[in-house]
């Protein structure tokens, strides 16, 4: 089916010629651009409906579908609209001249259908793909697979030819860097150079995808679109749970090639399952781990209007849910209809209402799934158990708590000295034990009122406090005042508390315990504090999301609410959950899946809702994920706006190949490794850097995308070439060292508590990035310079710009600096003193070659230092691009 | 010279939505891509080129400051009216709307403007005919993280970017030895939200603050732990031989050069970035200016000292940060102590900087923006103890301006009797936003990026460019 093929390669080509030789008889009458453009032309597409092209007037707007039906007016909505026929009539608040009705009736009977009917078979992203005929360029040899042919062809059609094929060697870097995020070694280099064997690349693709690392290269690519952090990102930025957990299922599911519509559901809906036929079904619990993709969002803990925070929850997971699996930028129609797509604002809430009876869980525990990951939290957790109960740590801090309690103590008596007895006094006294003056009762009413007081600061309860403590008050005073007892005895009342906050304390002015004191104590329980959190983190708790009851235990699930413009104080029409009329064509209700005895009439609707997401379908699912893939594959992707897909993305390149493709995608049971290995088998990918007659921004893919290696597989290489890349995989996430200095910033509140911790173990530093913990105010700053913030939204695409602070990180940073010398001390243990074997050698880690005889002169003359050369070449083009 | 949207219309029924976008958005980072920092021209005439921002977290209580209440001395300890405006929101975090503090300090008319303020801010006020103020701001948060995001930001949420990355990225930077957009943290601790408040958010790492630290070595990484300057100089001469002998057998190097050049930025930077911070070169009068000479207020002076060092060498955005941790404006309790040393600590410094920018004739090209996270309310939030503090007052944050395009002495806004809210029409967070834009030169709907699906801009659904305080 060449003819296809060609047909819509110059399909554009040809809506423009026709629109030019029709122009005096097609051309739409001037009052849509008088008096329409304000609102619907390129740049507000209001109600989802623009004027400014034949495509758009012809797919018409989210409410009315088709606006313009060539030769009937009568037919198209856009006439009935300017007539009053359709509410609402526009222009919006006036209405047209008759005259001018007429112009665009009499415009519509005489537009050829031709015109516009060559724009209907553009792809629609809307439109479930269909496998189309796969075209036979003429240079048939160099086709491997259909990649390839889809290709081909768009390269000769423009009468280009593909790149030569990648060296060897360059290959082989290529496909480390890409499958398991560092480079090969030179043993494994060889290993492949001196492979004769003719599927040898064939059988380093499928190691290398069989090889864990490509679990953790590929899960940081879904972390990245998850918005993966471990903290909530505002107020004190505190961490969210141990969502590190559900960092290790994706870095599994990748490793195991779990089924994609598995992957989508378990994120969406794990826990959510039921059984048609079985009572009283509980899903498995580990399903919960992957839910914390609705959790690890920023999260305004701190917020008190409880709606508001309800609001931009269910916003941000309806939003988030959208963009990255359908690759719809719904998040738009939260405040009004989309400007540019056909999705009106209340789809946005019928969306929305697949969440309704979804409620952020805190801590739940889920059992570690695997033996040795429960062996290591039980150790983990006793060490530290014991270690706060009597630790060094602990004894540390029970001695200079003591040795300050008695201080403040003393000093307290020394200065109350000649001072008149207050209310302060009193709340001593009714304290102390033994008892001397006051009942038990007394204490206890006295404590609960002072406790009301405090937490309401109400005033009514203030003056019920006040009336009692000023007659205990007096009694005190006349106990005292009899000398039958000490009155500085009261002081021993004062507690652990009482050192706590005298040690805290900010403002006190004349302050009871020096600087150095307030210093140990922040410091000692600052540790104390650190091996909580070790312990949190040990726990076998995920963060997570779960359904409401509902009843009979509990209400049932309230009315979702559009929301007037994305206010949750102006409630409008009430919804029901349901998906997007751009998709289905249609309004109605969806059908939540229940047990058949409606046993759990919360459970089912996220179920749903992923359901018809991993539908095979379903005609986003598959082409977004696809179109992903290729893009960390190759670049860019064939819609290089990989996460929207409407009309304000960008049209894909090679629509036939991304429809190929997710068919195929679907076909093959949505296995992720299957379709790795047809991109990376193809000739396509195959391909030389260097075309040096191929189109610039390499639209036609007709030359491998040189590219700058992201953040972490910076840090992972220069790690792994120095051979101190600590490989333990999974497990709570590691603490790098910050500079020096910059810790004066990473201190955070009153008690100056640590943003960034030690690690337990030195060799914890040298994990793989992944594994960094994920602050979101504090990013590491080397991975800050090279685009790798911790993400608080979606990031579909790593940009990567230039700055000289990435220079000064490789350049002056302690990780260059360290793993070149201990790389340098390898090579020469291994090679001897010989400086041009040194070269070479450094050359064949870093560089996966040999110094050709000029480079090797250079680097001899200049005299540097082995452990320069090698921070030379961390620094180099060569090594920070792949290629 | 036809407008765009005669170009948008004239491709009527032939250009697809691809030629739609190109037209639509012109983003600078595209055309810059290889160099990032690369200065561009503004989007309209205006009059300053630096920007300095003083940001003070916490929640500055405007009636202690600049807003002069007398209702507030005579209703001193009366309970607050009951009055539908001063309840919800505001009211978040006391029992209830309590009982009413007056103004912990005198007011007094000062300069020719006859401004009031307060008795607190007695330097600041001697320089009140420079600045134009803005009252009775609306924040979209009542409360610090998410409000001093959307000050810094405009999302309450992390994850865009700041107003320093937007105008670095519209303008570029004019000193290409230094970073465009530097932030200098408070020294008791990291700000609340962390590194995102000067972040890039969705834009390119380039655009992203640097943080300053104190001492000779303000830059992270700055300096070689162990080579001397001569050998690195060798060192980097390898380096740049290899990457250009890497370059030449390549086409498309646009990228490989721009990293070339970087590394002679970095290089170049170490002893720039040095000599900035170098206050050692300044005069005694000038120190003093800025209160070196005093405890209390050197840590601020120091900074605002250096935020002129580094307008005077071209950078693009300073933003200072004072307040930290538990040490910051949130005076919820005993502001009669704390609201007077904080004002202490940037009185001077702040006043200082004014007079400095104006005598070197730096004041006319140097846009100062004050701002807080929010205000405060009039009424005790009767926390725990008898020594009374402030709530937190989304609704009257108050913005001044000094310097370059503004209409010195001007104000705009006026909250109620009561400082709780403004008495006329609201003045929304984004128009504050869109006037410095426009101030710097940009026009917000012009300064977009695409990101997710949408064209991002700074002021969201856009903003109304306060003119009344702007002469540009």
């Amino acid at each position: 089916m060449p003819q296809q093929r060609r047909n819509y390669a110059h399909g554009r080509i040809r809506i423009l010629v026709l629109a030019t030789a029709l122009a005096s008889a097609q051309e739409p009458p001037a009052v849509l651009r008088q008096k329409c453009a304000a609102c619907h032309d390129g740049q507000q597409h209001a109600g989802g409906f623009s004027i400014s092209t034949a495509e758009s007037l012809r797919a018409g707007g989210a409410r009315f579908g088709p606006a313009v039906v060539a030769g009937h007016p009568e037919s198209s909505s856009l006439l009935r609209i300017v007539r009053g026929e359709l509410a609402p009539r526009m222009p919006l608040g006036g209405e047209l001249a008759p005259t001018e009705i007429a112009a665009i009736e009499t415009w519509i009977r005489n537009l050829k259908p031709t015109t516009l009917a060559s724009v209907s078979s553009a792809w629609n992203p809307f439109v479930a793909p269909v496998r189309p005929a796969v075209p036979q360029p003429r240079d048939a040899a160099w086709v491997r697979n259909p990649i390839d042919a889809f290709i081909l062809s768009r390269i000769e059609a423009a009468g280009l030819k593909p790149a030569p094929a990648a060296h060897r060697r360059t290959l082989a870097r290529r496909l480390y860097l890409d499958l398991a995020g560092m480079p090969p070694t030179r043993e494994e280099l060889a290993a492949f150079v001196d492979d004769t064997r003719p599927d040898a690349y064939v059988r380093l693709v499928d190691r290398l995808l069989d090889d864990p690392r490509y679990g953790e290269r590929w899960g940081r690519h879904w972390l990245d679109l998850a918005r993966y952090g471990e903290t909530s990102g505002l107020e004190g930025d505190g961490a969210i749970g141990n969502v590190w957990r559900y960092r290790d299922w994706v870095i599994d599911a990748f490793n195991r090639n779990m089924p994609y519509d598995r992957f989508v559901l378990q994120q969406i809906a794990g826990g959510d399952e039921h059984s048609k036929t079985r009572n009283n079904y509980q899903p498995d619990e580990q399903g919960l781990i992957p839910t914390a993709f609705l959790r690890v969002a920023p999260w305004d803990r701190s917020n008190l209007v409880a709606a508001e925070v309800r609001a931009n929850y269910l916003a941000e997971v309806t939003t988030a849910t959208s963009s990255v699996f359908l690759g719809l930028t719904v998040g738009c129609a939260r405040c009004h209809d989309h400007k540019y797509d056909p999705i009106p604002q209340k789809d946005f809430y019928r969306l929305q209402a697949f969440f309704q009876a979804t409620q952020a869980a805190g801590a739940v525990p889920v059992p570690f799934s695997g033996r040795a990951m429960a062996e290591r939290s039980r150790q983990q957790s006793e060490a530290l158990r014991q270690r706060l109960k009597d630790g060094p740590e602990k004894q540390a801090f029970d001695a200079l708590e003591k040795e300050l309690l008695a201080k403040l103590i003393a000093e307290r008596q020394r200065r109350s000295a000649g001072q008149p007895l207050t209310k302060n006094d009193l709340r001593l006294e009714i304290k102390l034990e033994p008892r001397r003056i006051f009942t038990e009762a007394e204490s206890l009413h006295h404590a609960r009122l002072l406790e009301d007081a405090d937490r309401t600061g109400d005033a009514e309860e203030k003056a019920l406090l006040d009336t009692l403590e000023d007659r205990l008050l007096l009694r005190l005073k006349t106990e005292y005042a009899s000398a039958k007892l000490d009155p500085t005895l009261r002081f021993n009342a004062l507690t652990a508390n009482d050192v706590r906050s005298e040690a805290q304390a900010k403002y006190s002015g004349k302050s009871i315990f020096t600087v150095v004191e307030k210093n140990r104590y922040a410091e000692i329980s600052g540790q104390l504090n650190i091996l909580r959190r070790r312990l949190d983190r040990w726990q076998p708790n995920v963060l997570a999301v779960t359904n409401v009851p509902g009843p009979p235990s509990g209400p049932d699930i309230a009315p979702v609410h559009v929301l007037v413009r994305g206010d949750y104080r102006q409630p409008g029409e009430i919804v029901e959950a349901g998906f997007p009329i751009a998709l289905t064509g249609q309004q109605q209700a969806a059908a939540f899946e229940t047990d058949r005895y409606r046993q759990y009439p919360t459970r089912g609707r996220r179920i749903t809702l992923a359901r018809w997401i991993a539908s095979p379908k379903n005609p986003l699912t598959a082409r977004v994920m696809v179109n992903r893939l290729w893009q960390q594959h190759f670049g860019s992707g064939i819609v290089r706006t990989p996460s929207d897909f409407g009309r304000n993305g960008e049209k894909p390149t090679h629509p036939e190949l991304l429809d190929w493709l997710a068919v195929e995608f679907v076909e093959s049971g949505w296995d992720i490794k299957h379709m790795h290995r047809l991109m990376l088998l193809s000739a396509t990918w195959q391909q030389s850097a260097e075309n040096p007659g191929a189109d610039e921004d390499s639209r036609l893919f007709s030359r491998f995308s040189r590219r700058r290696l992201e953040a972490e597989a910076i840090r992972d290489s220069i790690l792994a070439v120095s051979g101190r890349l600590n490989r333990e995989m999974h497990g709570p996430s590691v603490f790098p060292p910050l500079p020096a200095d910059l810790a004066d910033f990473a201190r955070y509140g009153r008690t100056g508590d640590l943003m960034w911790e030690p690690n337990p173990r030195d060799e914890d530093a040298r994990r793989r990035s992944v594994y960094i913990f994920q602050r979101r105010s504090l990013p590491l700053p080397m991975m800050a310079s090279f685009d790798a913030i911790v993400f608080s939204e979606s990031c579909d695409r790593r940009v990567a710009t230039t700055t000289p602070l990435q220079a000064l990180s490789l350049m002056n940073g302690s990780l260059v600096e360290e793993e070149s010398a201990h790389l340098a001390a390898r090579i020469l243990e291994a090679v001897g003193p010989d400086p041009a074997r040194q070269i070479e050698r450094a050359f064949e880690h870093v560089l996966n070659r040999p110094p050709d005889p000029a480079e090797l002169q250079r680097f001899r003359d200049s005299k540097a230092s082995l452990a320069q050369v090698i921070r030379v070449l961390f620094s180099s083009n060569e090594f920070v691009y792949t290629e | 010279m036809k407008t765009r949207r005669q170009i948008l219309l004239d491709s009527y029924l032939g250009l697809g939505s691809i030629a739609l976008t190109d037209l639509l958005a012109p983003p600078p980072a595209q055309a810059a891509a290889a160099d990032p920092l690369l200065p561009r021209p503004t989007h309209h005439p205006v009059k300053a080129k630096r920007c300095i921002f003083l940001f003070m977290e916490g929640g500055v209580s405007q009636m202690d400051t600049f807003e002069h209440k007398p209702l507030l001395t005579k209703l001193a300890g009366r309970q607050m009216p009951r009055a539908e405006r001063a309840t919800g929101e505001i009211a978040t975090f006391s029992a209830a709307p309590n009982r009413i503090i007056p103004p912990i300090a005198d007011f007094r008319q000062h300069g020719a403007s006859g401004r009031w303020v307060s008795s607190l801010l007695p330097e600041i006020a001697s320089v009140v005919d420079e600045m134009a103020f803005l009252h009775g701001i609306k924040v979209d948060n009542n409360n610090h993280g998410p409000a001093v995001y959307h000050t810094l930001t405009g999302n309450q949420f992390p994850g865009s970017a700041s107003i320093g990355a937007w105008v670095t990225y519209g303008l570029g930077s004019e000193n290409r030895d230094l970073p465009g957009f530097i932030v200098m943290g408070d020294r008791r601790g990291a700000t609340i939200g962390g590194a995102g408040v000067w972040g890039n958010g969705f834009l390119p790492a380039a655009y992203q603050g640097t943080l300053f630290r104190n001492g000779a070595a303000p830059i992270v990484d700055l300096h070689p732990r162990s080579e001397t300057s001569q050998s690195q100089r060798a060192e980097l001469d390898l380096l740049q031989w290899l990457n250009e002998k890497h370059r030449a057998g390549r086409t498309n190097t646009s990228e490989l050069e721009a990293r070339i050049a970087s590394f002679e930025l970095a290089f170049r930077m170490q002893s720039r970035a040095p000599e900035l911070v170098d206050i050692g070169q300044e005069t005694e009068a000038t120190r003093k200016l800025y209160g070196l000479d005093d405890e209390i207020t050197e840590p601020f002076g120091r900074q605002c000292l250096l935020a002129r060092r580094m307008v005077e060498r071209g950078v693009r955005f300073v933003k200072v940060l004072h307040g930290a941790g538990g040490d910051r404006w949130d005076d919820h309790g005993n502001i009669g102590e704390r609201l007077p040393v904080h004002c202490r600590e940037v009185d001077k410094p702040v006043a200082g900087l004014l007079k400095d920018l104006k005598s070197r004739g730096l004041l006319e090209e140097t846009l100062v923006v004050w701002a807080s996270e929010m205000g405060r309310t009039p009424f005790d939030n009767n926390l725990t103890t008898d020594r009374p503090g402030r709530d937190h007052n989304q609704y009257g944050l108050v913005v001044w301006f000094a310097g370059g395009g503004i209409k010195a002495g001007a104000t705009f806004g006026e909250t109620d009797e009561l400082s709780v809210r403004s008495a006329g029409e609201e003045i929304p967070l984004r128009d504050v936003h869109a006037t410095i834009l426009h101030l710097m030169g940009l026009n917000q709907s012009r300064l977009t990026y695409l990101h997710a699906g949408r064209y991002k801009k700074l002021t969201d659904i856009g903003g109304r460019v306060i003119r009344e305080v702007v002469s540009v």
